[in-house]
């Protein structure tokens, strides 16, 4: 099962290195998005169990549990990509404002 | 004890530097007072002569880092004190000079500054006992030297011998310590104590070693930089650009002495061998003809002093070179002779150049009248440099000469010396006699027209000026009539066999070939109308070193050519480079025997089959939508059906984390694209899908190039961990009941065993959302009003929403918070979770009722303050078990509490609290930024 999680790791960077690299800076943004989910999914594939039961430790009679490691890594990371999401958008309102377009290729133009 | 010496100097430096000192001290008593420090200072160390004298040194020690072999330690024996006493007692009178030279407070404050932080740079370079320490005094003095010499940064010829000089001795700086690592290593110690120890009873331990070669070269490379030796000898004239008691100070007097410190340091580790003799020989003579050359031929005071003083520095270095400590007892007399009348001339040169406001001898003539205390104080040094009876540098010249005759190839040796020795009389001649004595500017040499059109006005120097060249100048001719008395002490205490050593030996050689310099030289001297015609040296260094840096401009101009400036081809070659790395070093995995087996045991396998589909179906589609709504909307799609997979895994407190920040982060994105200006959003989408075919074509090769190698690198990741040991997770789980005393592994890991990187974590969450704010509306909310809304409230917020959102909606979202720091222990969800579902709360608020009346209702939730209490609570509680001597974060458990309502109370409570309001402040503030109208967009409206 982990393998799928790999492989839809590496499909899932493949579409966010596509959208990151279009000239509309919102799909720039979204392309990140993407990338940070597939890190996310990356790090699940990699943890160590594959568990059946959630990380309690009440549940480690009843089962294997899956990989706390694993899942702490990745829930503060989810947040911290939240952040650095709003900060992206936040940049791209400030293009608008600035240099009255968002368009990568338009601004690449005004600095010439 | 001995620290202090090193530790005034420093203090001082940054007692100076405080803005509010020349407010309260003024520049006399400033003056006066580092004086005194410095003189005390010298005091201070002589009264460690009789310890050093009996027992061979004084060392004091502090570990430092000694996973590194780096002890703050001390070794102070005879060389370390002669040069320590050098370093204050000059400093002490450049010092006082420099008080009267600068014009300005400002630069009196500064120059202080650097001033005493270079003395203790420079202290610590003589007295440090450990070699890297000795390394990092080294680089100190290189950098403060960078500093003084463009003091007067506005000038271009100030910023260019700084940085040169900076490059050179730097350059140097990297060699030596390569050479001292390897120093260190070979003779297996750090230490000057340890080495010098061993080096008795095994007196070619270092120059029988494989490496000696190596650390002889590098070493000396270090050396030969810092004092300005032949080919690195130019940064030395540019250096000029300092202030006067720079130069004085640093450049004739110590730190241009430190190759030479260093040489004569080593000199036990790595001196007595036919490499050693031969490199310091050659290159030291070499410096002391061609600086001796070249000095006559200058035009600027300064010039003439840096050129003899690069001369009289290849003379060291030399004698240094002779085998069986020969030339040593010559080498430190030249030290403390050169240090006394070389800075004295620096000095004065900076008083001439005061006083007429030129220092080019082409202009100056006939001082003696207008500045007669100059004058005799020249006289005397220049007698002492000549090396006239009884001063000091007649001594140095004596026993310079002396080590050249019974050098090998001493004939050789003594003409390079006496042909030198005679020039530097030429020199002085040219110092003394044309500045003060001649009664005009011959009519030979052309009047050359210089910066100065009109006549500078001529005002004498204060006696501030020239108590300090006075008192060294008078030092030269004390310490060569006490020459047995006051010298030979101190040289007795550091060469380490016996000598002879008096004023006047009597007539031999050496007292002959003397005289017969001081006659030649002025013959030389009378004769000048000749020879100063002659051309130039064509190649300078100064050249040499302009070439190779152009040579480095031209290779970065053509690294430059292949920057174009767009954003996407740099993101290609980066992210190219990336694949290629990985897939270089995994290639030989994944041909490994990776299991690709797909075990479909049950419907939830199934489930996670299809949440998989959905992800990259949901990616997909994000691409394929033209508008950025429905875009938006897609990702949000994959967002939850990765939180499923999370759910299925089974995770829940990611799960639950996933899907409140999905939520979350449609909503910002929806409310982002509802602020952007509507026509930049067409236009772009517009240009988007009339992007030419070629352009999509190779961006999908790239990213499907990408995709494959992180694909492959994760398969191979992922499909390689051989027999699925986990000591890590396994060691969490085991231990969360005992250390942690929570039942949720995870919660324990977050808040508990990495809550330092939780810690950081939301420290960087917070600035996250600080900088949406500073980006978007710093300026707008710090004129934020609290005055009523003018706006109509939005369409949504009819009486039934604003009903639902004002009674249910926050204060559940923050029940259901609370709850959630609460359990987070035994239950899913945690502070992280807490916070953005009290974020999702206060979100709903904005939209139901728009910015500026959830602004003017919900007042009592700041966001600011909610991030600083936050992290105010979360930093206490980390903080404060180190008052009860326990580390970091550990507060005690809280397992005695009586358990209520199943609370479970455990020691990550608190710092799940802290998390959530930082967090719900986090979220607050980018929410609130991001749903304010901005002010320019109302403009353009």
């Amino acid at each position: 099962m982990t393998i799928l999680f790999a492989m839809t790791t590496g499909i899932l960077f493949g579409i966010g290195v596509f959208q990151l690299l279009r000239r509309d800076l919102v799909k720039s943004a979204m392309g990140f998005y993407i990338l940070f989910t597939a890190v996310n999914l990356f790090f699940f594939a990699a943890g160590v169990f594959d568990g059946e039961r959630p990380a309690y430790v009440s549940e480690t009679d009843r089962g294997q549990i899956s990989d706390p490691l694993v899942q702490a890594l990745v829930l503060t990371a989810i947040v911290i990509s939240f952040g650095t999401y709003a900060v992206l958008l936040a940049l791209l309102n400030v293009s608008s404002q600035r240099f009255k377009s968002i368009d990568l290729d338009e601004i690449n133009q005004l600095q010439k | 004890m001995e620290f202090a010496i090193l530790a005034v100097p420093f203090l001082f430096a940054l007692f100076v530097a405080l803005p509010t000192t020349p407010k309260f001290l003024k520049r006399e008593y400033l003056t006066w007072l580092s004086t005194a420090i410095l003189s005390g200072l010298f005091v201070w160390l002589l009264t460690y002569y009789p310890t050093i004298r009996d027992q061979g040194y004084v060392v004091a020690a502090w570990e430092w880092v000694p996973a590194l072999n780096l002890t703050f330690s001390i070794y102070l024996d005879g060389l370390a004190l002669i040069f320590a006493l050098i370093v204050t007692g000059i400093g002490a009178m450049v010092i006082l000079y420099a008080g009267y030279y600068f014009e300005t407070d400002e630069q009196t404050q500064r120059f202080f500054a650097l001033f005493f932080a270079f003395t203790g740079s420079m202290l610590g370079v003589v007295l440090s006992g450990n070699l890297l320490l000795l390394f990092i005094f080294w680089e100190g003095t290189s950098l403060l030297s960078f500093a003084l010499i463009g003091f007067k940064g506005k000038l271009e010829s100030a910023r260019f011998g700084a940085s040169q000089a900076l490059i050179i001795t730097g350059g140097g700086g990297l060699a030596l310590l390569a050479g001292l690592m390897l120093l260190g290593v070979a003779a297996g110690s750090f230490e000057w104590v340890d080495i010098f120890a061993t080096l008795k009873n095994d007196q070619t331990l270092i120059s029988d070693h494989a490496w000696y070669t190596a650390i002889m070269i590098l070493i000396a490379l270090g050396a030969f930089t810092k004092s300005a030796q032949y080919p690195f000898h130019f940064w030395l004239p540019g250096a000029m650009a300092a202030p006067s008691p720079a130069s004085a100070f640093l450049h004739s007097a110590t730190m241009v002495k430190a190759g030479v410190f260093i040489l004569l340091r080593l000199y036990p580790a790595l001196g007595n061998t036919d490499l050693w003799e031969t490199t310091l020989l050659s290159v030291g003579l070499l410096t002391l003809f061609v600086g001796a050359a070249l000095a006559i031929k200058q035009v600027d005071l300064k010039g003439i002093l840096a050129y003899t003083t690069i001369s009289m520095l290849g003379a060291l270095v030399a004698l240094t070179g002779l085998d069986n400590y020969a030339g040593m007892k010559a080498a430190l007399i030249g030290v403390v002779g050169h240090a006394l009348y070389k800075s004295t001339f620096f000095l004065l040169a900076g008083v001439i150049d005061h006083a007429t406001g030129t220092r080019d001898i082409r202009q100056l003539y006939g001082l003696y009248r207008k500045m007669p205390l100059a004058a005799y104080t020249s006289i005397g040094v220049g007698l002492s440099m000549a090396g006239v009876i009884p001063f000091l540098g007649f001594v140095a010249k004596e026993t310079l000469i002396e080590a050249a005759l019974s050098a090998p190839q001493s004939l050789l040796i003594t003409a390079i010396v006496v042909l030198s020795s005679i020039f530097t009389v030429v020199a002085v001649l040219l110092l003394v006699w044309d500045v003060y004595f001649r009664r005009s500017l011959p009519a030979s040499i052309p009047h050359q027209d210089t910066a100065h059109d009109e006549p500078h006005h001529f005002h004498a120097p204060s006696l501030g000026l020239l108590v300090g060249p006075m008192v060294l100048a008078a030092a030269s001719l004390i310490l060569g009539i006490g020459l047995e008395w006051l010298i030979k002490p101190l040289i007795e205490i550091t060469v380490p066999k016996s000598f002879k050593l008096l004023l006047f030996p009597g007539i031999n050689t050496a007292f002959i070939l003397s005289t017969l310099v001081l006659i030649g030289g002025t013959a030389l001297f009378l004769a000048r109308s000749t020879w100063l015609r002659l051309p130039d040296v064509p190649l300078r260094g100064t050249d040499v070193y302009l070439w190779v840096i152009r040579q480095v401009d031209r290779i970065a101009d053509l690294l430059l050519t292949s920057q174009n400036g767009k954003l996407r081809h740099y993101l290609i070659v980066i992210l190219a480079a990336i694949i290629l790395f990985m897939v270089a070093a995994n290639v030989e995995y994944i041909s490994g025997d990776i299991d690709w087996t797909i075990e479909i045991t049950g419907s939830e396998d199934l489930l996670k089959i299809g949440l998989l589909l959905l992800s990259i179906a949901s990616a997909s589609a994000s691409v394929f939508f033209k508008r950025h709504l429905p875009a938006a909307l897609a990702l949000g799609v994959m967002g939850y059906a990765v939180a499923g997979l999370f759910l299925l895994q089974p995770a829940p407190d990611v799960a639950l984390v996933q899907f409140l920040v999905e939520t979350l982060g449609t909503v910002l994105i929806v409310i982002m694209l509802y602020r952007l200006n509507r026509q930049h959003r067409q236009q772009v989408i517009e240009n988007l899908w009339n992007t030419s075919r070629l352009g999509i074509l190779r961006d999908i090769f790239i990213a499907s190039a990408i995709g494959l190698g992180v694909g492959l690198f994760a398969i191979s990741a992922v499909g390689n961990r051989g027999d699925r040991e986990a000591p890590v997770a396994q060691w969490y789980a085991e231990n969360t009941a005992s250390e942690a005393g929570v039942d949720d592994i995870v919660s324990a890991v977050v808040a508990d065993f990495r809550a330092t990187d939780t810690l950081i974590e939301i420290m960087v969450f917070s600035m996250a959302a600080l900088g949406v704010f500073t980006l978007l509306s710093l300026k707008s909310l710090a004129e934020k009003s609290p005055e009523k809304p003018t706006e109509a409230l939005p369409i949504i917020a009819t009486p039934l929403t604003r009903l639902i959102v004002v009674v249910d909606v926050l204060p559940f979202a923050l029940l259901i918070a609370l709850a959630h720091v609460l359990y987070a222990g035994d239950l899913p969800g945690d502070g992280f979770t807490a916070g953005v579902i009290g974020g999702l709360g206060v979100t709903v608020w904005y939209v139901v009722f728009g910015y500026a009346h959830t602004q003017a209702r919900l007042q009592w939730l700041n966001p600011p303050r909610l991030i600083t209490v936050g992290l105010l609570i979360a930093f206490v509680n980390a903080l404060l078990p180190l008052l009860f001597d326990r580390p970091f974060f550990a507060l005690t458990k809280w397992q005695a509490f009586p358990d209520i309502a199943n609370l479970a109370p455990s020691s990550t409570m608190i710092f799940e609290f802290s998390i959530f309001i930082t967090v719900l402040g986090a979220i607050s503030l980018i929410m609130a930024t991001i749903i304010q109208p901005s002010s320019t967009e109302e403009a353009s409206a």
